[in-house]
């Protein structure tokens, strides 16, 4: 039988990659359909908003990479309990992902004075940023509450790249370190994350 | 129902949204609006340093979308099925990018380019959204499911500030858009909290 979800994104983490996190820390199955640069331009008049990721389910199709990511985590119990602690994670995730443009932005700078200009500003986001995230987060290991939610996941995968860029900037905020080792922990992530293809993005 | 305490500044911007959430779910709260130099001395102490800030029972949500979503599943509309509350928030994701654009020539510094930037939002990137929306919302008037969400709330919302910074009649042509609108601002508790609402440019 055909998995319930089918997620199409390009062959890279980018916005695709939370909800492969969120689908992997539930172990629920899912089609993980990657599209070439080249085969992108036939299929974008086709999708709702003309941008991926998509998400197939019920014969519906979901786009926006947050809106897919939230359907996900609420369709395996990874969403928060009441709406008031769905609240929460939204806002870990919406506060987040503000660093996302900038991030790409810099990440696609060709140009090196821009780049190390951009390198500054991205800096400050993520010291502004973490901290505000560090005042938030609850203290018992995870961001809200006291078990694993998308946020706790959100999180880390944008955390990941910030490692990538400066490492060890996560140990400087303690409750965001503690998010960030359960998540790494967390046996279904660690198996997922051993098997995961290696992509520059 | 809960306690709810918005926190925000004397205008609509980003918390209009939740104010309308709150009339047309006939919800009481605190609409708390700061001016800069209360705000400058409350943002030291606030977590987040942004606002608007909603206080539930004393638990404290930031950002907009998070606020909004929250206040919707409290009233219930914030989609009937879990795929109709995805497409709502595809909907209002794609809301706030719209508004990201529109924000880029509005904080335009440069008085030549922020007219060259207002034109071609008027010009292209307006039109192309519009078609975008209209396509999404049904023929009854509604981008999730068959009642009013806060997916349409927010069409209202950010159209407002487009009636403002360009006035024209734009939704001529968007049959659905229109319908969008009407379904909006006929809710009664919306009606009167459009009569009621405190005047401010933005």
């Amino acid at each position: 039988m055909a998995p319930k979800y089918k997620l199409t994104y390009f062959d890279a983490r980018g916005r695709g990659e939370p909800t492969r996190l969120i689908f992997a820390a539930a172990g629920v199955e899912f089609e993980d359909n990657r599209l070439t640069f080249e085969e992108w331009p036939a299929i974008k008049p086709t999708t709702p908003m003309g941008g991926l990721p998509l998400l197939e389910v019920d014969g519906v199709t979901l786009c926006q990479s947050l809106a897919i990511a939230r359907f996900a985590a609420r369709d395996v119990g990874l969403a928060g309990k009441s709406n008031l602690e769905q609240a929460q994670a939204d806002m870990f995730v919406d506060e987040i992902s503000e660093l996302l443009p900038k991030m790409a932005g810099l990440f696609f700078e060709k140009d090196e004075a821009v780049k190390a200009e951009k390198q500054k500003e991205v800096e400050e986001l993520i010291v502004k940023t973490y901290t505000i995230l560090e005042k938030l987060s609850g203290s018992a290991g995870y961001l809200v509450g006291n078990r694993l939610l998308w946020c706790d996941l959100i999180f880390f995968n944008i955390a990941s790249n910030v490692e990538n860029l400066k490492p060890g900037t996560v140990q400087n905020y303690p409750k965001l370190a503690k998010s960030y080792e359960n998540v790494k922990l967390n046996s279904r992530i660690a198996a997922y994350l051993a098997k995961r293809k290696e992509t520059p993005f | 129902m809960p306690t709810y305490k918005l926190t925000y500044f004397n205008s609509r911007g980003r918390a209009e949204i939740s104010r309308l959430l709150f009339a047309a779910g006939g919800v009481k709260y605190e609409d708390v609006r700061l001016d800069r130099e209360q705000w400058q001395q409350l943002k030291p102490q606030t977590p987040m340093g942004h606002l608007p800030i909603l206080e539930v029972d004393g638990t404290m949500i930031c950002q907009s979308k998070a606020i909004a979503r929250l206040i919707a599943k409290d009233i219930g509309m914030a989609g009937k099925t879990p795929l109709e509350q995805a497409q709502a928030d595809m909907i209002c994701d794609s809301l706030e990018e719209f508004g990201e654009k529109m924000l880029l020539f509005l904080r335009e510094k440069d008085e030549n380019k922020k007219e060259e930037l207002k034109k071609e939002f008027e010009e292209k990137t307006l039109p192309a959204a519009l078609d975008q929306f209209e396509k999404l919302a049904s023929a009854e008037g509604y981008f999730a499911g068959s009642s009013l969400t806060w997916a349409d709330v927010s069409f209202f919302a950010i159209y407002n500030f487009i009636d403002i910074l360009m006035p024209g009649d734009h939704l001529k042509r968007y049959v659905n858009l229109s319908k969008v609108m009407g379904n909006v601002s006929s809710n009664p508790g919306i009606a009167k909290w459009l009569k009621e609402r405190p005047e401010s440019a933005f």
